[in-house]
């Protein structure tokens, strides 16, 4: 557990409304909760409840109705370099390949070229998709588009890592190997993981702590501490009893 | 760490005997309707060939024409005097709708001010700005050329202007995360780029108006082109001249669309809705 480190990311009385034609429509109520250095938090809560939302307000995409987000004690307004985003729906840019996809973020900022390529295919390599630097997504299956996201987010540096179900238009076998595969990232670089999605097993495969939200408006339930040493063990007494408990207290999804 | 097989590229299916039939027949269907069409014409065209040239006597004329020029130029040549409008009518439409089309797509105030304009001249068709035309610029070359570029802006400013409206707020999103900071950086390396196919289809619709208008332009009047070639066959009444002409036009449009698809092929290798016309 990394508890004991320092707050990358503090996210405070967090709170947004929508407003159609002449209705508000509240998404997230009140919520707070912060981000330790290289902890894995996964934030868990039922289908359409807002946590693409409250992502795209962490990063800076979205403003809040109210709250606000700071990091490393500066508050963030507009898209932050320190934030590395993996896309729900991958976000791959289609008229780029594998190797330009994955490094649009240095070459956005200027990088030495050759520096932006060394980078790219460091992490090229480390998803496992050397030899297809110069596909185009077209040209790729799924779990290999989610690879090239991961490989984009890590490669623009992020000091914090926002992952928006990435895994979930991915079939099962796929989905289960690249959950290790994140684990094994996460190991070797080290970052602070903010994993959003709305399957448990999945949550309590990867996080260090699970915050569980409530269903729309989301608001947190409740913040879980994940004891087990990874790699976990899904058929493991004290994992299916915690799940249990994980479960039975989640709102059921509309 | 694991190596990702492509499945995409070794998914192929063992054909089966059946499946390789139906290939073989698909491949000769063109072929059996081309000659279909040419024993149909043979028919048609019976004895009276005067009036009905069959297609051997068409074939023999354009054969004919290649070596020995007709109003002082070749076919080729001819060919190439109505290419050559085309392509000055619309390269300067590319040039003028493609930058016209992004900024009324892009920006609020263009689109309010010149994007309602434009949306004002465009229900008038080309042909009824040829009189106009002919009255200010004469007949020469620099009317048939301005026609063909009013012809040409039309499709390129408005798919040009849908595209980059259209462009997915998820690609917008990706830009600005991965530090697209500037509106310059973001119309450049995500809105133009996403664009570029929608673009691309404007400039194919384009280049099918163009040939259409090069060719009436020449029929009204020219001294050269194959739709002088046509209306010169008109006038002397020589139907092999022009059935001739009007062979050589739809190959020659055959030619223009596949040249504008394999551009397009070579600027967006990731589109793979491009149809070879």
């Amino acid at each position: 557990m990394e508890h004991g480190n320092k707050v990358r990311v503090s996210v405070r009385n967090v709170t947004k409304v929508f407003k159609d034609k002449n209705r508000e429509r509240p998404v997230l109520d009140n919520i707070s909760f912060d981000i330790y250095d290289n902890e894995f938090l996964v934030l868990l809560g039922p289908g359409r409840c807002g946590k693409s939302v409250l992502l795209n307000i962490i990063s800076g995409l979205m403003p809040a109705t109210s709250g606000s987000i700071t990091f490393d004690g500066k508050d963030v307004e507009a898209p932050d370099p320190e934030f590395g985003m993996v896309f729900q729906r991958t976000g791959l840019l289609p008229w780029l390949t594998v190797m330009d996809n994955v490094r649009f973020g240095p070459s956005m900022r200027n990088v030495d070229k050759s520096e932006q390529y060394s980078k790219a295919q460091y992490y090229i390599d480390m998803v496992g998709l050397t030899g297809f630097e110069k596909h185009y997504p077209y040209q790729l299956s799924g779990g290999m588009k989610q690879r090239v996201g991961i490989a984009r987010a890590y490669a623009n540096s992020p000091k914090v890592l926002i992952m928006d179900e990435p895994f979930g238009a991915l079939d099962a076998q796929t989905r289960y190997n690249m959950e290790n595969e994140v684990l094994s990232f996460a190991e070797k670089e080290k970052r602070s993981i903010l994993f959003v999605t709305n399957n448990i097993e999945e949550a309590l495969l990867l996080g260090d702590r699970i915050i569980l939200l409530t269903a729309c408006p989301a608001s947190i339930k409740a913040i879980y501490d994940i004891p087990f040493k990874k790699p976990r063990d899904t058929m493991d007494q004290d994992f299916l009893e915690l799940r249990k408990v994980i479960s039975e207290n989640t709102d059921l999804a509309l | 760490m694991s190596r990702v097989e492509n499945h995409v590229e070794s998914g192929k299916d063992p054909a089966s005997k059946n499946s390789s039939i139906y290939a073989f027949v698909f491949r000769i269907a063109p072929f059996v309707s081309l000659f279909l069409l040419v024993f149909i014409w043979f028919a048609a065209a019976g004895d009276n060939n005067r009036i009905f040239p069959n297609p051997l006597i068409v074939l023999r004329k354009m054969i004919d024409m290649l070596f020995n020029p007709v109003a002082k130029a070749t076919l080729l040549q001819h060919a190439g005097m109505s290419m050559l409008r085309v392509i000055c009518g619309l390269g300067f439409a590319i040039l003028i709708g493609i930058p016209l089309g992004v900024m009324i797509g892009w920006n609020g105030s263009v689109r309010a001010t010149i994007g309602a304009l434009f949306e004002c001249i465009r229900p008038i068709p080309v042909l009824a700005w040829i009189p106009l035309i002919i009255m200010w610029f004469g007949i020469g070359e620099k009317a048939k050329v301005i026609m063909i570029f009013i012809g040409a802006l039309t499709p390129i400013v408005v798919n040009s202007y849908t595209g980059i409206k259209f462009v997915p707020a998820l690609y917008l999103d990706v830009g600005k995360m991965f530090n697209a900071s500037t509106e310059k950086q973001l119309l450049m390396k995500i809105v133009l780029p996403a664009a570029l196919p929608s673009i691309f289809a404007g400039i194919r619709n384009a280049t099918s108006v163009a040939w259409m208008v090069v060719l009436a332009s020449e029929m009204l009047a020219a001294k050269s082109g194959l739709g002088f070639l046509v209306y010169r066959g008109m006038e002397v009444f020589d139907i092999s001249l022009v059935m001739a002409g009007m062979v050589s036009i739809g190959l020659a449009g055959a030619f223009l669309s596949f040249l504008t698809s394999f551009i397009e092929r070579k600027v967006c290798p990731w589109n793979t809705g491009i149809k070879s016309e």
